[in-house]
């Protein structure tokens, strides 16, 4: 019965949950889904993680090459992100090229490493104007169940955490560059950003860490990235429901306790895996 | 802290495209951006939407083909264009809105914004509301500048836009580059909420010169 | 990447950092024991589980050593492009490799190596649907491979006929895939990559692999790949020998298939007794 009134009415269903300041998967309005944490899985990569937030999983996986810098920034190398949303992880995605959605998370993760200044990309530069490193990080969506941008950033992070990078060297000879692949180090995380998703549905109720369904249903969606020394990095909200400056505040509020939260369970995990 | 509360010169041109049903060059200072809308109209059939009107905004760089940054910005405007627009009256049906950057001097997103807006009411598509957009950026010293140019957006340690609706002034839309502290976004959103109120009324005198305009060459 | 516009650009041109290294790789020889210090018959240690991807209609995760391989099963769905009545519903795989999964960094387009493995899957997997029960629907299989340590097609095979299982499709059998690696005398079940490793000059003798895809319980093979040269009897042994190790993870799979039944379907938990194998494959 309760299923046949959710395929037909799924606003009023979700309606009456939310007048009892419960949502239909029984979590309170502003309880995020429990996030589990695995790190360095995947040994082809220079550095992985696992994440799971609810039923939403993403596996980022980091493979560093060599390359030369650009001429405009020759201290510099690159970190390249891309999320990809296979048809593997949900129903609503097709084989093909990259979705809309795809890009637009792609694109944000890219702007949130650029903001927060995660990695100084000064780190990346082996010789100046010949020779750096490019971070390919490719965050992997295994399971679609709503809020991919906070599980991304948080496989991002941890991810980089792990990354070990073996030592090169150029020859003096050859001017050829040497790797040590037993000698590795790792890269130097200069900052913790931590995103957090609201959903706003009906254009009243605010809601933390929203599934598939509520996504869906939302009437607007706002993301919050926080760094460790309590300052914005990104504040994404395209469109959907005005909110005024007392919400945004108290949403602002709520993003600096769940980073807290999220770097701590990151940092507990790291230590937990013996390297 | 000092806020530089003045706005560049900003002005716009309604229905100055023939083929479009509405379109409007919006221009902030050296940034120009020209919007053209379509619509309501017939829609593809694999983006139908039973209960409204599908929305597809289609932004187009001065150069280049676009990219993953365009499509972002494509989503942005689209999710706020869909928030005012009063899709429902117009179900299973298209309203395509392009906008073609002409000059890119800084403020960009809220100029694409405004552009869309105008373009919006020229082409007499239902809206809630007019949405208006103002960015403004942050220097090192902590200043707050309105509706930076290119040089003070590259000098600036953040960017922030935001577009409120014209009947409450809440945030619609907030888009930010760098890093800020919580009360450097709360003093720029009230800076750029008052500076919104500045554009929002210049809407209705724009509205109010065509439309008399108008009315006097039918009488 | 150039070209693709859809994906966030890297550096034009870049090099995996093991191609500066001074040690040569260690690849394993002809002769010696193998690395993991397993029998040359040996399985690796295989983990199956299923019901992985919450999205989906059916899906499986395993692991054998260090390959990682995750599969999800959608439908039977309306098929998406408009063809002609067929009485018979239509199985489609796709395979990937994740970017990360090898030494060297895979590119996001589909290569030559993911086109092929989709249809072996796909051919290993066809005889084992009754594709007759769901006429003008499709099933999409999506198979990623996480990480490739060896035996990666094999493990896509098994992963695939897994998550089908747990979607409910209608089968005769379940298929499970393994491989041989043949290296000149030496003949190794479920081989690593390391021992997967084909030197650029080949000794003269036997090389080869072997890919095979059983139906156990109807005892009959669906899917075949050698490449290499085997003389006529090596490959004959080396079918065999790759017979005998599917037959040695089918136990493992079925075992995961009566629990997740039992997860799934609590009021059995009380008469457990009873269940019989077959009666959780539903179309075995």
């Amino acid at each position: 019965m309760a299923a046949d009134f959710k395929t037909a009415q799924p606003v009023e269903y979700y309606r009456r949950f939310l007048k009892e300041d419960v949502r239909p998967d029984g979590r309170e309005l502003g309880e995020i889904r429990h996030t589990t944490l695995n790190i360095g899985s995947i040994t082809t990569a220079e550095g992985s993680a696992l994440v799971k937030l609810g039923n939403t999983t993403v596996i980022c996986g980091i493979k560093a090459e060599l390359c030369n810098p650009t001429a405009e920034e020759p201290k510099k190398g690159f970190v390249v992100p891309n999320v990809d949303l296979p048809p593997l992880c949900s129903p609503r995605f097709r084989p093909g090229p990259p979705s809309e959605q795809a890009q637009v998370v792609s694109q944000l993760m890219a702007d949130i490493i650029q903001n927060s200044g995660v990695v100084a990309l000064e780190d990346l530069c082996i010789v100046e104007g010949k020779l750096c490193w490019v971070l390919y990080c490719d965050m992997l969506c295994l399971d679609y169940d709503g809020n991919v941008v906070d599980t991304c950033v948080i496989s991002l992070l941890a991810a980089l955490k792990n990354v070990l990078l073996p030592e090169v060297r150029v020859s003096e000879e050859t001017g050829d560059p040497v790797t040590d692949m037993e000698k590795k180090l790792p890269l130097n995380i200069r900052k913790c950003p931590v995103a957090t998703t609201f959903g706003v549905f009906d254009d009243h109720y605010l809601f933390t860490d929203p599934t598939n369904e509520e996504e869906c249903l939302a009437t607007g969606v706002l993301t919050i990235v926080t760094t460790e020394d309590n300052k914005i990095c990104c504040m994404h909200k395209p469109g959907g429901t005005p909110l005024s400056e007392s919400r945004l505040q108290d949403c602002i509020n709520r993003a600096l306790t769940r980073a807290e939260e999220v770097r701590k369970l990151i940092h507990e995990t790291i230590n937990s895996v013996e390297r | 802290m000092a806020t530089e509360q003045t706005l560049r010169s900003f002005g716009c041109e309604q229905n100055l495209l023939s083929r479009p049903d509405g379109s409007a060059n919006f221009t902030q200072g050296d940034t120009t951006v020209l919007a053209a809308v379509y619509g309501p109209g017939e829609v593809k059939m694999s983006e139908e939407i039973i209960d409204k009107a599908t929305l597809r905004v289609i932004f187009k760089p001065k150069v280049g083909l676009p990219g993953c940054a365009e499509k972002f910005q494509e989503r942005v405007l689209r999710n706020t264009c869909e928030s005012v627009v009063l899709a429902t009256l117009h179900p299973r049906s298209a309203i395509n809105i392009i906008l073609q950057i002409i000059q890119d001097s800084g403020s960009l997103l809220s100029c694409c914004v405004n552009a869309a807006c105008v373009a919006l009411m020229d082409a007499a598509v239902p809206m809630k509301c007019l949405v208006s957009a103002v960015t403004c950026a942050l220097t090192e010293e902590g200043q707050i500048v309105l509706d930076p140019d290119s040089k003070q957006e590259k000098e600036s340690s953040a960017v922030l836009t935001f577009a409120f609706d014209s009947r409450e002034n809440n945030v619609i839309t907030c888009s930010t580059k760098g890093c800020y502290t919580p009360e450097q976004y709360q003093e720029s959103l009230s800076a750029c909420r008052e500076a919104s109120k500045n554009i929002s009324s210049f809407f209705r005198q724009a509205v109010e010169k065509r439309m008399s305009k108008e009315l006097k060459v039918k009488t | 990447m150039p070209g693709d516009s859809r994906r966030i650009a890297g550096p034009q041109d870049s090099r995996a950092p093991h191609w500066f290294g001074r040690q040569q790789e260690t690849h394993q020889e002809a002769g010696g024991t193998r690395q993991d210090g397993r029998g040359d018959h040996d399985l690796r240690p295989v983990y199956l589980h299923t019901g992985v991807v919450s999205q989906a209609t059916g899906s499986a995760y395993m692991e054998m050593g260090q390959t990682k391989v995750i599969a999800a099963v959608y439908g039977p769905r309306e098929i998406s492009r408009r063809e002609e009545f067929t009485m018979k519903g239509r199985l489609c795989c796709e395979l990937k490799f994740a970017t990360f999964s090898c030494r060297q960094r895979r590119q996001h387009i589909q290569d030559n190596q993911e086109r092929d493995g989709s249809l072996i899957v796909l051919q290993a997997l066809e005889p084992a649907v009754c594709l007759d029960k769901f006429p003008k629907s499709q099933v999409d299989v999506y198979i990623t491979v996480l990480q490739d340590d060896g035996s990666a097609l094999a493990a896509a095979i098994t992963c695939a006929a897994l998550g089908l299982a747990d979607a409910g499709v209608m089968m005769y059998d379940v298929v499970v895939g393994c491989s041989v690696r043949q290296c000149g005398e030496d003949q190794w079940l479920d081989p690593s990559v390391r021992e997967e490793f084909r030197p650029e000059v080949e000794s003269a003798g036997d090389h080869g692999m072997v890919t095979v895809g059983l139906l156990p319980s109807l005892n009959q093979v669906s899917a075949l790949v050698l490449d290499g040269h085997l003389q006529q009897q090596t490959a004959v042994q080396a079918v065999k020998t790759c017979i005998s190790g599917c037959q040695g993870i089918y136990p493992i799979l079925k075992d995961c298939l009566v629990s997740s039944t039992r997860r799934n379907v609590p009021s059995l938990e009380q008469k457990s007794g009873q269940t019989s194998t077959d009666g959780q494959n539903g179309q075995t």
